[in-house]
């Protein structure tokens, strides 16, 4: 068997992982060649993550191999992945600001004895020789988010790593220091090295990577092995794929009815600070469901809270039932009339640690009050109606809701968002990660308000969900609108293209 | 590779503090029969001291309770900061803040009756503490500046200015010399209750119910929790984080000014620069044995009140103050420990750096939508 693994600085063969309730990785493969930067693509929950973390020694395998090097690995610790020359560079950059470059830098791996001058000297020899510059006797807080990312680029190759592993690079980045990634990682290519590039911007992945794996539900579905002969439509309509089972279908369209919601011209910034939404301008009526398709991290998130009201817009309105709500807070918006499924159910829309019934009246507690006091027979009334009426499956009232499964979790949260009949919801990925019965039973609901002359916004990475439930479904590209599509009409190719940005005028 | 690690309980099962409590405590007293029986006393005897001085006949529960009652009301400061996530290191300064403010206050106005007398001093009890952490709290609120550390720091500020004032402009002409602040007129001496208790005991039970009530039943105390526990959540309810910042540290600060101003008008005769005495570092270790809640506080300040009385009257028995100190340092310590368990479990894992608070779903998400 070594001989035929010798030839590849990564091999990962039929990794399985499980969780408590998840199937992270299901016989997932991974091939990587020495001197070659391997695009690892796929939605999000289609466990790239993991995958890495498995190679990084922070999971263990349930099932399959791990080899690196031709060698066959068995990592205890994300040590002993280091020490086989693993180097990963998460997103979060784990550096001590206090500290400079050069000490972040050898870190836990200095040599004895050494004066930090003569350090310092060797670490600028190591960043001269990948052209990433980086002033050794900084302090770490001083520098950019780019240049954070060399130094921990830098903690790697002083680590000696022949695999580099990472995580989405480019999201803290300026298009400027990108492009000094990309040439930095080709740099420690043609020195022999093997780089895993997770990314979800496709336009880099063409332009940085020589070869891809993508990854859906866990699986390998794909690999390329010359990305320059690959159509990037090709490789968006890989990345989203379908879930399993049938999806509910909307009965024919009812006639739309007023404006409920109108975005104009509407811009925002990430949260880094970066531009994240551009003039986005879009209506969503009463009575009909308006999907929104796109690669994710491209605008998406920030859509949807701009509109919730948790994201102040640099410019545009927003307008609620023809009210300009654009300097509204968010409480206000939602008894105006404005419902929202936030994508991260727990954390922003359920408050993990609290219970079914305090979770259950985040929105109407002010009106279960008596004087100062919160009324607890009435709230708990409440919440009894809304897990009956929505089906959540709950053991005690009182128990904190993180102990729920995913569907009940959103359940309980659209069941909660939809108490006081709204006139416009708001949901971002809210089937994501649910089994085919939640799926079924969230689908329904969005249905069903669609029928009741609800204006629904359906922010989805689901192709199939977006073609079975939308009226009209737009495509979101680099924080822009740039396709607008009759889902009755568009097949998956021309959703494709268009999330990959190439919009066919 | 198989080791234990501490895994939060998705079920809380009722009485379970109470057993853990139990169980903490005992646990400790049994390891403390070492200790006493190595330096040379018998354990039974010293325990039995202990136990009878804190608990048995109404003096010795008399003295039980004045120590309680600063702790408590120390221990509320904390835990009312602590529900909304925020940490006030500093209650024993804001107790020395509201006691200077009311001991001035009662140096002007000594004409006032007695029950006029003590509330205005209440009241400026609570400004002062609320005085000293307005810095810390808009810090907090605005500029996101850590109230650990700036609230710590301002108790030394505190303490500095009484002393200050003990050998400066406040020093008491008729002292001898001495460097002290005259005493508080008589008629501000809160009324006593039995022994050495007064009705400072029930200001502070009165304030426990009111907090008990206010953070579990109220509309106001719901925001409180949903903000501390879930902050963005609250965002998405429309909850100023701000706001709830900001009046949860005043509070705070004033609840433990008043524990100054309680201790002022009860236990001592005089302002002094060691009045606070610790209790308001202790109120941290209350309210953290409480799970900084309000109605947990009342329960833990009486257990502290009790290890420091049972630890002072040991000494009669010849045992020295560290020995005591470390005894009733492991008391506390297993009560602590029980603590935790009351949330988490311990759990064998295998893998390494699989950690229990690791949803790995949730994380694949939060990576990778970042």
């Amino acid at each position: 068997m070594a001989s035929e693994n010798a030839d590849h600085a990564v091999w990962l063969r039929g990794i399985e992982k499980q969780f408590p309730g998840v199937i992270a990785c299901a016989g997932a493969d991974l091939r990587v060649r020495p001197g070659t930067i391997h695009a690892l693509l796929g939605e999000n929950g289609a466990g790239k993550t993991t995958l890495v973390n498995v190679l990084a020694g922070v999971y263990r395998p349930d099932g399959g191999e791990v080899w690196v090097n031709g060698q066959r690995r068995h990592f205890h610790s994300p040590a002993d992945a280091i020490a086989a020359g693993v180097g990963m560079v998460y997103q979060e950059f784990r550096l001590v600001p206090s500290l400079t470059v050069a000490e972040n830098i050898v870190l836990g791996a200095a040599p004895r004895l050494l004066r930090s001058s003569e350090i310092e000297n060797r670490v600028a020899e190591l960043s001269a020789a990948y052209g990433m510059a980086a002033d050794p006797s900084r302090p770490v807080w001083q520098l950019s988010m780019g240049e954070r990312q060399r130094v921990e680029i830098l903690k790697a190759l002083w680590r000696d790593a022949s695999v580099l592993v990472m995580d989405e690079p480019t999201a803290v980045l300026t298009p400027g220091e990108a492009a000094e990634l990309g040439a930095a990682l080709r740099a420690m290519a043609d020195d022999g090295r093997s780089v895993i590039y997770i990314s979800h911007k496709l336009d880099e992945v063409v332009a940085f990577c020589d070869e891809a794996t993508v990854l859906r539900l866990g699986k390998t579905v794909a690999t390329v092995e010359d990305l320059e002969t690959v159509d990037r439509a090709a490789l968006a309509e890989l990345m989203v794929g379908s879930s399993e089972g049938g999806y509910v279908d909307r009965p024919p369209p009812i006639e739309a009815g007023g404006e409920a919601l109108v975005l104009d011209g509407v811009s925002a910034l990430s949260d880094r600070g970066l531009p994240a939404l551009s003039e986005v301008t879009l209506t969503v009526r009463s009575g009909e469901i308006v999907g929104i398709a796109g690669v994710s991290g491209n605008g998406q998130k920030e859509l949807a809270e701009t509109i919730a009201g948790l994201r102040s817009p640099t410019g545009g309105r927003v307008e609620l039932n023809q009210q300009d709500v654009t300097q509204t807070p968010p409480g206000a918006r939602y008894r105006l009339g404005l419902a929202y499924v936030p994508e991260d159910r727990l954390g922003v829309g359920l408050a993990p640690k609290m219970s079914v019934v305090d979770n259950s009246v985040v929105r109407s507690y002010r009106s279960q009050r008596q004087g100062l006091m919160l009324v607890m027979a009435q709230c708990l009334g409440f919440c009894r109606d809304l897990v009956e009426k929505f089906g959540v499956r709950v053991g005690r009232l009182h128990d904190p809701v993180a102990g729920l499964s995913g569907g009940n979790l959103q359940r309980l949260l659209l069941g909660r968002e939809l108490a006081e009949q709204p006139s416009v919801l708001v949901a971002a990925q809210p089937t994501r990660g649910l089994d085919v019965q939640g799926v079924a039973a969230i689908q329904s609901h969005l249905v069903a308000q669609r029928a009741d002359g609800v204006g629904v916004l359906l922010i989805s990475e689901d192709l199939d969900e977006l073609l079975a439930l939308s009226d009209r479904l737009m495509v979101m590209y680099e924080g822009r609108v740039v396709a607008e599509l009759d889902p009755d009409a568009a097949t998956r190719g021309e959703v494709g293209s268009a999330m990959a940005g190439q919009v066919s005028a | 590779m198989i080791r234990p690690v501490l895994a939060r309980r998705e079920k809380v099962i009722p009485g379970t503090q109470a057993v853990a409590f139990v169980v903490g405590i005992a646990v400790a007293l049994v390891l403390g029969v070492v200790l006493l029986s190595t330096s040379g006393h018998s354990p039974a005897e010293v325990y039995e001291r202990m136990f009878d001085s804190a608990f048995m006949g109404s003096d010795s529960l008399a003295r039980t309770l004045e120590r309680a009652t600063p702790l408590a009301l120390t221990g509320l400061a904390v835990a009312v900061a602590g529900s909304m996530g925020l940490w006030n290191i500093g209650a024993e300064g804001q107790m020395m803040a509201g006691a200077t403010i009311a001991a001035g206050v009662a140096m002007v106005a000594d004409g006032l009756s007695g029950p006029l007398l003590i509330a205005v001093m209440m009241v400026c009890g609570v400004a002062g503490g609320m005085v000293l952490m307005l810095g810390p709290a808009l810090a907090r609120s605005h500029l996101g500046v850590s109230e650990i550390i700036t609230t710590l720091m301002l108790v030394y500020v505190a303490i500095r200015v009484v002393e200050w004032l003990e050998t400066g402009p406040w020093k008491d002409p008729d002292s001898f010399g001495f460097a002290v602040i005259e005493p508080v007129p008589e008629q501000a001496s809160l009324p006593g209750l039995f022994g050495r208790a007064n009705i400072g005991t029930l200001i502070a039970l009165g304030l426990l119910i009111v907090f008990w009530l206010a953070v579990s039943r109220t509309a106001w105390g719901y925001e409180l929790r949903l903000a501390g526990s879930s902050p963005n959540t609250a965002r998405y309810a429309g909850i100023s984080l701000r706001r709830k910042i900001l009046t949860a540290l005043l509070l705070s600060g004033g609840i433990a000014g008043l524990a100054g101003a309680v201790q002022l008008t009860g236990s001592a005769t005089r302002l002094e620069s060691g009045l606070s005495n610790g209790y308001g570092f202790a109120g941290i270790i209350v309210a953290a044995l409480a799970l900084m809640r309000p109605s947990g506080v009342a329960v833990a300040a009486v257990v502290f009140g009790a290890v420091q009385v049972g630890g002072q009257s040991i000494q009669t028995l010849g045992v020295s103050s560290a020995i005591s100190d470390i005894l009733q340092a492991m008391i506390l310590f297993g009560a602590l420990v029980a603590a935790v368990f009351f949330n988490y479990r311990i759990r064998w894992t295998g893998p390494a750096g699989q950690l229990p608070g690791d949803e790995p779903e949730e994380a694949d998400l939060a990576v990778e939508g970042a």
